[in-house]
């Protein structure tokens, strides 16, 4: 062999690669911006700038933060999760009718006496379930070793038929609605409840994955899980821990869902999954594993929600939306291979 | 090297078949504290094999290993590290995303003091200082900045954080699986001595290399292998290059003997 050079080469893909991921959240805070102005131009009036509608994008918004986070553990580890728009259908259908069978028939008022348990046990019922999506992924991709593309389609669709089985294709009816006025349809200081919620929850995972010995383990494996397994790594219980976060984000986000319908959506999460996804990887985290962004994914999970307000109001169809997000998301991988892996 | 204390490494009887392929037949390999012991062989004759059965990256068909004279669990390379065997992998082990110090410390991250450290949060800091403190130890110059993705070093660069890490973490042995095949002349010469520093920390040190002459120039005993079997277990001072070879050949009487240099 040749002598190594005594100083490093120029900076190379992976440095400006770790660069451009810390700059893409003032890129994408830029890009939302430029949506906001151009929105609100065009909107009559310029209602795209109330405060209404703001609101009804954060609170649109905060199912898919929940989402795009658990996503970044698991891209940041080498793998996908396609199971999570299904995992948080089942949750919610889940929680759901347990709130129904908990609370029971309303009072002559209209009342549920026992509202609160009933909403505080869905609430935990729609954490255990995504939780157990979750880790029955997680045993999937590291016992059978089959690639986590192919299990979580598989789940996806397990999950998927389970809540229609469960409830027949219908949706949930005869939850109280304090589930809705009480939190889904609260703020504080005009910052909708649900979205406060997931930015809670969002600055944790933030703490977890960049501060912690968890964060870095899910970031080392999708690097490389042979040199991480070689390091000392634990791989599959790191791999299992990302699919759980994972489960877990989407049984809460299908909470949330309850709390902002008063009832489940069970056909209203065929894009879900592909918005969340796109935003991750806008975002700044790779598709290929070992860099991640939990502020970059949090922050471009308002540029779907943002589009989708944006066209309803300039009376676009909002099926557009899903032709916009489509675009977006085969440019953003594009732009990751750029980056070089 | 006293016969009184155990050895630090006393693996014998692995072996090891993938397939078809019986990649080791007969593994035996014992290191004592303070010892460099060299494992030479040809291409395929299995040297890698014996010791990803002994750093617990593949479970062994058949043998054991004792550390201490403790027997250690095999095929688990937690245990191994547990046990205080470090090792450079041929072909490496790092996650190439990650900086210079997150891989130096990978698996074996340092935490905050007090209760930030114990709710898992890591000091980043103190790590990054102890990365420097560990290149400057070993006199390794050729790394401006311990932040940067080990993806972005050069093959030499890399190998030698590799040897920083195992070097760092061992608590017993350390095992160099081909420490200097993509360095130049002036590294290779720091890899080895930092094979001496370690040796006289009282550390066994295994050390796989094609380099015939620098390999005698640290070693203090040679174990030959060929066709996955050990075949000559010799005192370094006792061999010559070329029967070294001939070893390694199979060869009885080396033709080339006569016109390698000794
Ligand atoms: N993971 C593996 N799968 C199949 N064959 C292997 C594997 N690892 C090693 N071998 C085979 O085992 C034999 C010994 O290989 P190895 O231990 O790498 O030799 P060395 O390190 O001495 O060059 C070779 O024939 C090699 O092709
Ligand atoms: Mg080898």
């Amino acid at each position: 062999m040749t002598a190594t050079q005594p100083t490093l080469r120029a900076p190379s893909n992976r440095a400006r690669a770790g660069a451009l991921i810390r700059s893409t959240p003032a890129y994408i805070v830029v890009a939302l911006v430029a949506l906001v102005v151009v929105f609100t131009i065009i909107s009559p009036e310029g209602r795209f700038l109330d405060a209404t509608n703001l609101q009804a994008v954060g609170r649109n918004s905060a199912g898919l933060v929940l989402l795009a986070v658990g996503l970044t553990f698991v891209l940041g580890a080498g793998h996908i999760d396609l199971s999570v728009g299904a995992t948080l259908v089942l949750s919610s259908v889940v929680a759901g009718t347990v709130a129904v069978d908990i609370a029971g028939p309303p009072s002559a008022s209209g009342a549920f006496p026992s509202a609160g348990p009933a909403i505080a046990v869905a609430a935990l019922a729609a954490v255990v379930v995504g939780g157990i999506a979750g880790l029955v992924n997680g045993l999937l991709v590291t016992k059978l070793k089959v690639n986590s593309f192919v299990v979580t389609l598989g789940t996806m669709g397990v999950a998927t038929g389970t809540a229609q089985v469960l409830t027949n294709g219908s949706n949930v009816a005869g939850i109280p609605p304090d589930v809705q006025t009480s939190f889904g349809l609260n703020s504080v200081a005009g910052i909708p409840l649900p979205l406060v919620l997931a930015v809670v929850v969002a600055l944790v995972a933030g703490v977890v994955l960049s501060q912690t010995s968890a964060g870095r383990h899910a970031l080392a494996i999708g690097s490389s899980s042979d040199g991480a397994m070689r390091a000392g790594v634990n791989v599959q219980r790191s791999t299992i821990a990302v699919f759980v976060i994972s489960g877990l984000m989407a049984g809460i986000a299908g909470f949330l869902d309850i709390t902002r319908f008063g009832t489940t959506a069970i056909s209203g999460h065929e894009t879900t999954m592909l918005q969340a996804l796109s935003a991750v990887i806008i975002g700044g985290t790779s598709l290929f594993g070992g860099r991640a962004s939990v502020l970059g994914s949090v922050l471009a999970t308002f540029i779907p929600t943002m589009l989708l307000a944006g066209f309803v109001m300039v009376g676009v169809s909002s099926f557009y939306q899903n032709i916009a997000i489509g675009a977006v998301l085969i440019i953003a991988v594009w732009l990751d291979q750029l980056r070089g892996k | 090297m006293t016969d009184r204390q155990p050895p630090v490494l006393r693996a014998t009887g692995l072996a090891k078949s993938f397939g078809h392929v019986q990649a080791l037949r007969h593994g035996e390999l014992t290191v004592h504290a303070g010892e460099v012991v060299a494992l030479v062989g040809d291409n395929g004759a299995g040297k890698s094999t014996l010791i990803s059965c002994i750093s617990g990256t593949h479970l062994p068909d058949a043998g054991e290993v004792r550390v201490d004279d403790r027997p250690m669990p095999l095929g688990s390379i937690k245990a191994a590290m547990e046990h205080g065997i470090a090792t450079v992998y041929q072909g490496l082990a790092m996650a190439p995303d990650l900086s210079v110090a997150e891989n130096l410390f990978l698996s074996c991250e340092l935490r905050r003091p007090g209760l930030l450290g114990r709710l898992g949060l890591l000091d980043k800091k103190a790590m990054r200082e102890r990365a420097w403190e560990l290149m400057d130890s070993l006199g390794i110059t050729t790394l401006q900045d311990v932040t940067l993705p080990v993806g972005d070093l050069s093959g030499g660069q890399r190998q030698v954080v590799a040897v920083a890490r195992a070097v760092s973490r061992a608590g017993r042995l350390v095992i160099m699986d081909e420490p200097t095949a993509a360095l130049g002349a002036r590294q290779s010469q720091m890899v080895i001595e930092t094979i001496r520093a370690t040796r006289d920390r009282g550390l066994g040190v295994v050390l796989i290399s094609h380099d015939l002459p620098r390999v005698l120039e640290v070693a203090d005993r040679i174990v030959v292998m060929r066709l996955g079997r050990v075949v000559a277990d010799v005192p370094a001072r006792d061999l010559k290059i070329g029967q070294i070879v001939a070893l390694m050949l199979g060869e009885q009487n080396d033709p080339r003997e006569e016109s390698l240099p000794a």
